[in-house]
């Protein structure tokens, strides 16, 4: 793990990638500042990162997308792959390296509150909440660039992939409200959601009847909820993608409110790309 | 005689297409062997396989006690491979790159330099320590990849057509290095070449359309293939003459002569019964009748014709 981290960093800045990377992220936050800040001669600089949060889906994809798809390029995935290495440790050792450059270059930037706190005094709260959200969600984006770094062999389409995602998210809250909240839409939604689970089952299982029993016992839990309480499913679509909203729920950091589950919502999130991430790499040892 | 690599009845499908086809076969410690194939008849997907890179459709791979689907780290820890392209990093630098294969393949801190430097040497890469790998010729990349396979000491070296697009002497060069392998490693490697398998394996395996055709040693898979000793000469005489010398030598099964590529001399092929050599009645009897030989040499199949025989004749049998 420690060795594909090292090996990831050293390539980051053998590369230009890591340079670049750092450039606009220092660069972007130092325009958001200087507008923000200096000129509105505020001192609320959360606003400044929740303004950068904006640029993710640009800054994200140039730091993952050649994580896996380099590699399966120049076939040097035989040589991770045929190692004693676990997959684990490979993909987390690709993820740690891509956050911890994040991180640094995050922490370049905590500069400018600094410079700020010489000229008065800030809402230090807001905005170590602020900082730490920003970390959170910057991770979580990353897992999801890995994750579909891996599923290329090309960095531009891996790149344009992760860029449409994050956009995606970006977008959720203005497509979350403009989803019909009708109770037949809603279980429309679930009975796709059911068979969407039911249709993984039997992809990695290639067992029907372990998948039919999954979309049978889905079906079942779903109409025995309405026939109990069919409130429930008013807005049901709206009530999941904003859950799924991870900009939303950025929004309390920034507020200075640090909740156990937004944090726990994040990480869990990153979790779960990396452990798809293991899954697809694993998947070709698999019968 | 310990077997390290165990294969038993390995299938692959793609699709419809079927990769590999009931494969089993083992490979004993010490031992050279050489997969032959012409291109696109499984050799690299067995080896895919075996390093555990890709998953069988069925069957099992048993390295050194160790499954390679259910304890993949230990499976791994005993091979060290060199696929088809060299999995090497160009924007590192040689000892950079091979640093960075010791710390994956575990090697203790302690004992890399040494082991590196003796790697480097064997497969004569100690000046392009420094540069990067991305500026390094195909032949010296080849290099970079087998030392990279080396790294860690594994009981098994498998490689993927080691000498494809290397220049002649780097070809000899390499096929010395496989040969030092042989001594300390079991190797396994393929290839679409007659003479490089011939020149340094102890056993081949035929693999044409998913199966083994043949797995013997060179000299049993020649024998088995012909009846009897052969052998050319060159006569210098008349062809009655040979023809009619050689009525003394009860020996001597059969001949012919009907080429002459020298004027005044007769090329001869003559066959004896198997398990006897012919050589010596042939020269005492031209001496006797005073007809000097020119040229004697054993026409004793060469793999090339072995290949084709073994898979040409599979391929009649399917139609």
């Amino acid at each position: 793990m420690v060795s594909i981290f090292k090996k990831e960093i050293r390539a980051y800045f053998t590369q230009m990638t890591g340079y670049l990377f750092l450039m606009f992220m220092i660069l972007l936050t130092g325009i958001y500042f200087a507008l923000y800040c200096v000129y509105a001669q505020s001192p609320q600089y959360q606003a400044v990162l929740s303004g950068v949060t904006i640029v993710f889906f640009i800054m994200i994809p140039t730091l993952t997308m050649r994580l896996f798809a380099e590699e399966v390029r120049h076939k040097t995935d035989q040589l991770l792959y045929t190692s004693p290495l676990s997959v684990g440790k490979i993909v987390i050792g690709k993820f740690l390296a891509a956050t911890a450059l994040f991180l640094f270059g995050l922490l370049i930037t905590g500069l400018f509150p600094l410079l700020l706190s010489r000229y008065g005094s800030l809402p230090t709260g807001q905005i170590m909440g602020a900082f730490f959200g920003f970390f959170l969600l910057g991770a979580s984006f990353i897992a999801v660039g890995l994750f579909i770094s891996v599923l290329t062999d090309n960095q531009i389409i891996s790149a344009v992939a992760t860029f449409a995602v994050l956009f995606v998210f970006f977008m959720m809250d203005f497509i979350a409200i403009s989803m019909p909240a009708t109770t037949l839409a809603s279980l429309v939604f679930l009975a796709l959601i059911i068979l969407g689970v039911a249709f993984v089952m039997y992809n990695s299982t290639k067992n029907v009847f372990a998948a039919a029993a999954v979309a049978l016992v889905g079906f079942l839990a779903a109409g025995g909820i309405y026939l109990y309480n069919n409130l429930i499913f008013d807005g049901f679509i709206i009530k999941t993608l904003q859950w799924f909203s991870l900009y939303s729920r950025y929004g309390y950091f920034v507020n200075g409110i640090m909740n156990t589950s937004d944090v726990v919502y994040y990480v869990t999130f990153a979790l779960v790309f990396i452990y798809l991430t293991v899954n697809v790499i694993e998947k070709r040892r698999w019968r | 005689m310990v077997v390290l690599i165990e294969v038993r009845n390995l299938s692959k499908t793609y699709g419809q297409h079927k990769a590999l086809d009931c494969i089993s076969f083992s490979v004993a410690a010490g031992e050279i062997v050489g997969f032959l194939g012409p291109n696109g008849a499984g050799k690299t997907t067995t080896m895919n396989i075996i390093t555990g890179y890709i998953a069988a459709t069925e069957g099992e791979v048993v390295i050194n006690g160790a499954d390679i689907v259910a304890e993949p780290e230990a499976a791994k820890s005993n091979i060290g491979y060199l696929p088809d392209t060299p999995p090497v990093y160009g924007d590192m630098r040689l000892d950079e790159y091979l640093d960075f294969v010791a710390d994956i393949k575990n090697v203790k801190k302690s004992e890399r330099p040494e082991m590196l430097s003796r790697i480097k040497e064997s497969v004569r890469i100690e000046d392009m320590s420094k540069r990067l790998i991305k500026n390094l010729s195909r032949g010296y990349r080849q290099r970079v990849g087998l030392a990279q396979a080396m790294v860690g000491n594994p009981k098994v070296i498998i490689m993927d057509e080691p000498t494809i697009g290397l220049d002649p002497k780097q070809i000899i060069e390499m096929r010395d290095v496989v040969k030092k392998l042989g001594k300390k490693h079991t190797v396994i490697l393929s290839s679409h070449i007659m003479q490089e398998v011939s020149a340094v394996c102890d056993r081949v395996m035929i693999i044409n359309k998913g199966k083994i055709v043949a797995s013997d040693t060179l000299e049993k898979l020649s024998a088995g293939l012909t009846s009897g000793r052969r052998m050319q000469a060159r006569i210098k005489g008349g062809k009655e003459q040979i023809i009619s010398a050689f009525k003394d030598a009860p020996i001597i099964k059969s001949l012919t002569a009907d080429v002459s590529r020298e004027p005044g001399t007769w090329d001869v092929v003559l066959s004896g019964d198997e398990n006897i050599d012919i050589r010596e009645a042939v020269f005492k009897c031209m001496a006797k009748n005073n007809l000097p030989i020119l040229l004697m040499k054993s026409l004793d199949m060469t793999l090339e014709e072995i290949f084709l025989q073994i898979t040409g004749g599979s391929a009649e049998e399917e139609k």
